[in-house]
């Protein structure tokens, strides 16, 4: 008992210990007050679920709300994958009126959810397409990037196919992220089975595993923990076309050329065509096609290709001046949506099986 | 009174309940009877006859079991110096270690690659690069969870009887001796209690591992994530769930066990701090410093270093718009989740007093794996998914654990003849707690707190519920910069981090306030 009350007895500590509970008690009720009730989907207010790569200039979507009198109200739902798992998750009570990011490679898984409701628009001069439900935005390349430097550094030619990749020369080079966890790895894994086939694309992965292929989580940890430009030792990655350039646009000083290069391997190319399309059962469909519009227009179709790294769909774009640094592929392999959408699944279980386990 | 404590602890078993058991019975449900079932498992054993799965499971228990001993073996004579000795920046110090918990997994990484990897500087020093070793995992794992242990051990320290340590002495006791015949009896539950915290952290664990070690080290959680997120094979998953659940729900049961039995409600004096005064005192200082300092903090020295080299271009970025409205956002996110856990945490504490089961439940929102929270919920309340109020919830419910446990430990140590003696002058329930058993606990639940505000303050499950974009946070900021490639980008994340940092220093210090490092002050 004795040291409890000398403790706390003295007048000066019990002030002090008042003075903190009503400090406390004040702060509570001022940050329960600042608890707001959601904001209801109000009669304007279009929900859009994104992917985490979604980025437009903030400016640009208040002109759009300011001129269309469209409330936008984005969501973002992670990875594109994900996103669409998510959205086959709540098709009961839809989530949202729109969504933005289903690429070529899962619009397909999408259709058979019945996720997806059917919508006209008028082709503009599109480059690309992804299916009837889907207003194609832009597209990107998955593909190889390689550390300018490091290459330099050990005098070692650059790998010419994806053979080149089973070569002792090559040992431990290369990092890829995970099919099942990410949508570049995933992208990957697609291209090298649309350039050499199932059964050939599989043996490269059971050769590429014994030639140290390392396998992380996503594209960030394979960019910026294993890549050898950022702390790793891989001198080859699986990234974008665009990243070269945004290498250069993110850079500390002002450079003239990518420190980084991209490899266009027959196999090792994908091209993502990633558009809009109408949630079914998500309403606002005027301000939806508001959106399409808006999205398709000449300003967002500019905007993007320093935003989310990716080249707009609409020809005659005008082209950022850095994406001379991310020059596209002229030929790839693609492989049909509806094939995707019925082997994906089992493509990564086969690869897991094959590369993880 | 005691007889209707367990009513306290309705409010908290609701919202477990709410906002954790029934999103992963519908989730599962989903996955096993629901329209999305497919790939249901066969046999309830896959666990254990798939070979890749089972070696997933034992090496995550592994990875923890190693990492738990290490933790002991450094974080009880750490704690021991911390606790015994007083030295200028103690409080500091004390303060240091919890940084650990707030940095994003991913700039963690960063911060140990560029000591231990390729390019780091002990690789560059010693010619030793500890990329895809296990070793590597094991100081990303000391890293993150040395703290939990110092922290609960300087608390613990800080409750043994000074009377009884001197009259062994007197007795002709060694202060080894009195150290395990006295002292460690006494810190026992506490070191327990911290260790079983961080045996799940890396148990369940997502982050460090697989970031540092590939899909070579990845855990029995990632393959949840990957079934859950990705595939959508909800029933393989929810059983998955639901093996780890009952594995790290026995850790949690065993420990709610011994911690009721240990408990002795004892108020005691404790020992008063030292100077140190002989060169041997100091060596200790030295060493326990030393310890943390090449555990803990050389990874955020690191970080600091690098982001100090950014350069003045990426540090203008502190002032952007974007990142102010972030560091609102983390603000006033982490006080609100931070506000809801203190009251849930303080309600379950007091319930759990005599109840075992209660206080195995305290463990269940670091047991229930967090996917599955994530998807369940969006199943169950799709159309308050995107709503500020239910993410606040979800984060006061993931991290109000730290305040019971903390808690419910201190409450322990309370004699129950001072609330007596005060209701029988006349104190109504409320005003004995308000007036004698809160003052005597607070400093644990301060430190309850200040663990609770760094898990908000972090990165805890950011990324795993529907965001919107004017909801960012700094962390989801850091995330946004390292989803890019370039130089800059990488800079910026790490500046960032030192931000989130001093921001997190800021807390804590408001947090347990000045007067917690001098409680025990001779």
């Amino acid at each position: 008992m004795e040291p409890v009350a000398n403790y706390y007895n003295s007048g000066f500590h019990r002030k002090t210990y008042m003075l903190q509970r009503r400090t406390f008690t004040l702060a509570a009720t001022a940050l329960a007050a600042s608890v707001y009730l959601p904001a209801w989907a109000q009669d304007n207010t279009l929900r859009v679920l994104v992917h985490s790569s979604f980025a437009l200039p903030k400016p640009l979507l208040a002109q759009f709300e300011a001129e269309s009198g469209v409330k936008l109200s984005l969501i973002k739902a992670g990875d594109a994958g994900e996103m669409l798992n998510k959205l086959i998750l709540t098709r009961a009570q839809p989530i949202a009126d729109m969504v933005f990011g289903l690429d070529n490679a899962l619009v397909a898984k999408a259709q058979v959810a019945k996720v997806l409701e059917p919508l006209q628009y008028t082709q503009g001069s599109a480059t690309a397409q992804i299916g009837a439900n889907v207003v194609p935005v832009d597209y990107g390349f998955v593909n190889l990037n390689f550390d300018k430097a490091a290459f330099a550094k050990s005098g070692l030619a650059l790998p010419k196919t994806l053979e080149d990749l089973t070569q002792p020369a090559y040992r431990n080079l290369l990092v890829v992220s995970n099919p099942a966890t990410s949508s570049p790895g995933y992208a990957f894994l697609l291209a090298t089975i649309a350039g050499m086939g199932e059964e050939k694309a599989f043996d490269w992965w059971t050769r590429m595993r014994g030639n140290g292929v390392k396998v992380v989580k996503g594209w960030t940890e394979a960019y910026y923990t294993e890549f050898s430009r950022n702390g790793g030792t891989r001198p080859l990655v699986v990234s974008y076309a665009s990243s070269p350039a945004a290498e250069v646009f993110y850079s500390k000083e002002k450079i003239t050329t990518s420190p980084t290069g991209n490899l266009f391997l027959k196999g090792g190319v994908f091209r993502q065509v990633e558009g809009l399309a109408l949630v079914a059962g998500g309403g606002q469909r005027d301000a939806a096609a508001k959106f399409i519009r808006f999205m398709r227009s000449g300003v967002v179709q500019e905007a993007l290709q320093t935003t989310m790294w990716m080249y707009p769909i609409e020809a005659h774009t005008p082209m950022a001046d850095v994406m001379q640094h991310a020059t596209e592929p002229t030929t790839f392999d693609s492989l049909p949506a509806e094939t995707i959408a019925d082997k994906g699944t089992g493509w990564v279980v086969r690869w897991t099986q094959v590369v993880l386990k | 009174m005691r007889s209707r404590r367990w009513l306290l602890g309705l409010l908290p078993l609701l919202a477990l309940a709410v906002l954790l058991v029934a999103p992963v019975l519908r989730l599962g449900a989903e996955g096993w009877w629901g329209e999305l079932a497919t790939h249901t498992p066969t046999s309830l054993w896959t666990l254990w006859t798939d070979r890749y799965l089972r070696w997933r499971v034992l090496w995550s228990m592994l990875q923890a079991a190693a990492t738990c001993v290490a933790a002991l073996l450094l974080g009880l004579p750490v704690a021991w110096v911390l606790a015994r000795w007083e030295f200028v920046g103690r409080t500091l110090v004390l303060r240091l270690l919890m940084l650990p918990f707030v940095v994003p997994t991913l700039v963690a990484a960063l911060g140990v690659l560029a000591l231990w990897g390729p390019h780091g500087v002990f690789s560059g020093w010693l010619g030793w690069d500890l990329q895809d070793t296990p070793w590597l995992l094991l100081y990303g794992n000391l890293f993150f969870n040395l703290c939990v242990v110092v922290r609960a051990g300087v608390d613990a320290l800080g409750h043994v009887s000074a009377q009884r340590v001197a009259a062994a002495r007197t007795l002709g006791a060694t202060p080894w001796r009195a150290f395990w015949r006295v002292e460690w009896p006494a810190i026992l539950p506490w070191f327990a209690s911290s260790l079983c915290l961080v045996f799940l952290y890396c148990f369940a664990g997502f982050g460090l591992a697989l970031v540092l070690g590939g899909q070579r080290y990845a855990t029995v959680e990632v393959e949840i994530y990957t079934l859950v997120a990705h595939e959508l094979q909800l029933a393989p998953a929810s059983l998955l769930a639901l093996w780890m659940l009952l594995l790290t729900g026995a850790v949690a049961w065993g420990y709610a066990l011994i911690e009721k039995r240990l408990a002795t409600p004892t108020r005691v004096q404790p020992m008063a701090r030292q100077r140190p005064s002989r060169p041997a005192h100091w060596l200790g200082v030295g060493a326990a410093l030393a310890v943390l300092a090449f555990f803990c903090a050389a990874p955020l020295v690191a970080i600091v270093w690098r982001a100090g080299h950014a350069g003045w271009d990426t540090w203008a970025l502190v002032t952007d718009a974007e990142t102010l409205v972030a560091l609102w956002n983390t603000l006033h996110f982490s006080a609100m989740a931070l506000l809801l856990a203190t009251v849930l945490g303080v309600l379950h504490a007091l319930a759990a007093q005599s109840s075992v089961a209660m206080r195995t439940a305290a463990f269940l929102p670091f047991v229930v794996s967090p996917i599955t929270v994530a998807f369940g919920l969006l199943l169950l309340y799709p159309q308050w998914t995107a709503s500020l109020p239910l993410l606040l919830c979800a984060y006061a419910v993931l991290a109000y654990p730290f305040v019971a446990k903390s808690l419910a430990a201190a409450l322990d140590s309370v004699p129950e003849h001072l609330p007596q003696a005060a209701r029988s002058l006349g104190a109504t329930p409320w005003r004995v707690f308000w007036r004698v058993t809160l003052p005597m606990v607070a400093p644990a639940l301060r430190r309850g707190m200040a663990f609770a505000a760094a898990t908000a303050l972090g990165e805890f499950a950011v990324t795993l519920f529907l965001s919107r974009p004017e909801w960012a946070t700094l962390t989801t900021l850091i995330y946004q910069r390292l989803g890019r490639p370039g130089a800059a980008n990488g800079d910026a994340a790490l500046v960032l981090a030192c931000v989130l940092m001093a921001l997190a220093l800021a807390a804590f210090a408001l947090i347990e306030g000045p007067r917690h490092a001098e409680t025990h002050h001779a």
